[in-house]
């Protein structure tokens, strides 16, 4: 149905290795704050004893909770970030891109996968307890009213909706009746654009009265009262021209 | 950025990005490690959204404009939609299946399928590692599992499990395919170039084309959508045509189920006689409907003959209607009706029965008269309808039954008539008592089903000595008590007589002539009688 789009095989030729990493919601939620530049934190990658050590260190700025620039001493989101490595055994992995342009782009191919774990301690349980409390909290929440609430269903003389709809009424007046032609040609026009009206429908679009209008209808068009198109009325075939999806011409007999 | 070196550990760190105004979004394409897939051998891919859920998701939509749409359709029928709670699913372009094709037409094909939840609680990020050494941390947008599709023919899965039985017996597997092929080809379907390549394959589970009965199959119309699949025209015109004789073959099928079972229940006959209550007078078991169908008129004169006999002080207008409205009437309401008056009537009668002396015999008879008589009125209630057959197997029966009831209780209640009333008596007796006598050697003959006039056919000579038309007849009922002419029409039935309604009426009324008995007006109807 769309077009195919020709993927961009750049990223695999070159054989670009990327990383992927799960990273917890609310580190992800700190590098949001990050700023302009983007910079949230290092990667220290170290070899200690044969093996590698990856650790992620969170930037000073992005420890807070709150908002960036407050130093908030309660409660500071954990900096350090071992990360653990995987290979990619079971599954290849790659990565494409799609632009906002709807241009898919292969990026890469996934070489290793990561996990980053913060560091456990105290700072981060109580981080963890805040969490848990704000997730246990119900969405909905009962509460109980002091006194019944009257503003509803007291009896009215009229109601507003009914005034005003008299007051329209009023306003706009009795519909009268146009001419014979005039109200022809705003028929055409409306059933240029659909095939079938309602009465009340064409009633509203032409303003006339409902026998008048009635009246004008038997002579150019038919009433449907069976089938796919219930109570509706449709133009006598030989005042239609319709062609499917395009333009018509309403001839007038 | 910085690499400090070190004695034994060495760490170098860099600065992680993550960079905030990307035009892309990134995702995962995730192939499984059995399928062997190597990107790096990719020379030409295209990618596209899968929207065959498209048409199953969104509504119809009729010809927006011009002709065939209605004037504010959509709105009646969100409105209608929201009156019955109607929920749909919103087709959402970002969650539909993604359709790879690598190598353009002789390639794989894959199609990747959005895995859910992967956003929800974790963020995957994207590290790549841009040239000036720091690492690049992109948000993983959506995960894509893709699966490369079968190209080459599979069974379907009633093929398969047809096939896995077989599994011992089968040696040669490139036939399987082969077969399936040229059953196809008698189908009308045109012929797939892979199947010669692919026949010896092993099968997959996942094309599903083909197959007697096809399930909707995603694949298919996107086979069509796309301008450069080789194999999917013929397909699709396999598929097509085989749906369509297979739809056509099911509803045969049906069809015929549905013919059978209606000849089934039209047929059958067989069990409809087992629930049937056998009556004591009758040997008869079955007999056909036709014969009842001619019954009719002569069925109903019997429980007339009740009413007659038990009812002589009812009046009614009819004169010599007396056969037509009994034809007219319901046979049912009759025979339903006449039961439960009659048993009234026997029950008075028998009352002053018990009070008079009577035959043991007529006592006797009388009440298996009225057993009789009850178990009748039921089975010949639903003899109107036409699948009943319980009362249409035997209809003779009933008639019958109520024939010879009619007979005993008419002769019980002339009986009890002649005991109320001192009248002569020895000249009606004889006909009672042969009358009764009549009755067990009447039945005998009768139940061989003829139901036609019974008394001309099974008893010719006992009619003439019953009751004849004649004058002493009419006179000595006259003398008895006031009748109209009705009441007079009644006791001389046709059945009794021999003579034909008209017969009957004319020679009545010479009768009458003759006798010229004197009038009286009883309850506005005229009445006649005689005093001798």
């Amino acid at each position: 149905m769309s077009d195919k789009t020709e993927v961009n095989l750049t990223g695999v030729k070159q054989s670009k290795g990327v990383w992927l990493v799960k990273v917890p919601k609310y580190l992800s939620l700190q590098w949001d704050k990050a700023t302009e530049k983007g910079e949230v934190g290092k990667i220290i990658i170290g070899k200690k004893q044969g093996k590698t050590e990856v650790r992620f260190s969170l930037n000073e700025e992005l420890t807070a909770l709150g908002a960036v620039g407050e130093q908030d001493a309660s409660l500071q989101v954990p900096r350090d970030h071992p990360f653990t490595m995987h290979t990619v055994g079971g599954q290849t992995m790659a990565v494409f891109s799609q632009s906002n342009a709807d241009e898919i782009s292969l990026e890469g191919m996934v070489v290793h996968r990561a996990e980053c774990r913060p560091v456990v301690n105290d700072n981060y349980m109580k981080l963890k307890k805040l969490q848990i409390k704000a997730s246990t909290k119900p969405q909905r929440l009962s509460q109980q009213l002091e006194r019944a609430v009257t503003t509803v269903f007291k009896p009215v003389a009229n109601h507003d909706f009914n005034v005003e709809h008299e007051k329209k009424k009023k306003s706009e007046g009795k519909m009268v009746r146009a001419e014979w032609q005039v109200v022809l040609d705003m028929l055409f026009s409306a059933f240029e654009k659909h095939q079938y009206y309602n009465i009340k429908d064409l009633v509203d679009i032409t303003k006339q009265p409902v026998t008048y209008l009635k009246e004008i209808m038997r002579e150019i068009g038919t009433y449907n009262s069976k089938g796919a198109h219930k109570s509706t009325w449709e133009l006598k075939p030989e005042y239609r021209h319709y062609q499917s999806a395009e333009e018509e011409e309403m001839q007038t007999a | 950025m910085t690499s400090l070196g070190g004695s034994s550990s060495s760490t170098t760190e860099y600065t992680v990005r993550v960079p905030k105004n990307t035009s892309k979004k990134y995702n995962i394409m995730a192939f499984n490690s059995g399928d062997r897939v190597n990107c790096s051998t990719w020379t030409q891919a295209r990618m596209e959204r899968d929207m065959s859920a498209r048409r199953i998701y969104g509504e119809e939509e009729s010809a927006e404009g011009a002709a065939g749409s209605e004037f504010g359709k959509k709105q009646r029928e969100e409105a209608r939609r929201k009156k019955y709670g109607i929920v749909t699913r919103e087709f959402k372009v970002e969650d539909q299946p993604w359709i790879l094709k690598v190598n353009g037409k002789a390639g794989k094909r894959f199609k990747g399928l959005k895995k859910g939840g992967v956003t929800e609680n974790a963020s995957y990020y994207i590290f790549t590692q841009c040239p000036d050494g720091a690492f690049e941390a992109f948000p993983v947008h959506g995960w894509y599992n893709f699966t490369p599709q079968a190209k080459h023919r599979t069974l379907t899965a009633e093929e398969a499990e047809e096939e896995w039985g077989r599994r011992n017996k089968v040696v040669n597997h490139f036939s399987i395919m082969l077969q399936r092929r040229f059953r196809e080809q008698e189908r009308g379907g045109d012929d797939d170039d892979d199947e010669n390549e692919k026949s010896g394959k092993k099968k997959k589970k996942g094309g599903g084309r083909g197959g007697d009965l096809r399930i909707h199959d995603l694949e298919e119309d996107l086979e069509m959508s796309s301008d450069d699949s080789d194999s999917s025209m013929g397909d699709d015109g396999e598929g097509k045509t085989k749906a369509k004789k297979a739809t056509g073959k099911g509803k045969a099928k049906k069809k015929k189920r549905k013919s059978s079972d209606k000849e089934a229940l039209e047929d059958s006959d067989d069990g409809d006689y087992e629930g049937l209550e056998v009556d004591y007078m009758s040997d008869e078991s079955s007999s056909d409907e036709e014969l009842e169908k001619g019954k009719p008129g002569k069925a109903e004169h019997h429980p007339k003959g009740i009413d007659e006999a038990s009812e002589s002080e009812e009046e009614s207008e009819e004169e010599k209607q007396n056969e037509e409205e009994a034809k007219e009437e319901e046979e049912e309401e009759e025979g339903k009706k006449t039961p439960v008056q009659t048993e009234k009537k026997k029950k008075k009668d028998s009352s002053g029965e018990s009070e008079s002396s009577d035959d043991s015999d007529i006592e006797g008879e009388t009440a298996s008269a009225l057993f009789m008589k009850k178990r009748t009125p039921p089975k010949r209630g639903g003899r109107g309808s036409a699948g009943s057959s319980r009362t249409g197997s035997r209809p003779g029966t009933p008639s019958i039954d109520s024939a010879s009831t009619s007979n005993t209780l008419r002769a019980a209640a002339s009986k009890l008539e002649q005991g109320k009333r001192p009248t002569p008596g020895p000249s009606t007796d004889s006909p009672a008592a042969k009358r009764l006598k009549m009755e067990p050697s009447s039945q005998s003959p009768v139940p061989s089903g003829k139901s036609t006039p019974q008394p001309p056919s099974g008893k010719s000579t006992p009619s003439s000595s019953d009751v004849q038309l004649t004058e002493e007849a009419v006179r000595r009922y006259l003398i008895r008590k006031p009748m109209t002419t009705k009441d007079l029409l009644k006791k001389f039935q046709t059945k009794r007589t021999g003579l034909s309604s008209e017969q009957t009426v004319n020679v009545l009324a010479q009768i009458l002539k003759r006798l010229n008995p004197e009038r009286k007006n009883v309850n506005d109807k005229m009445h006649f009688y005689l005093t001798e």
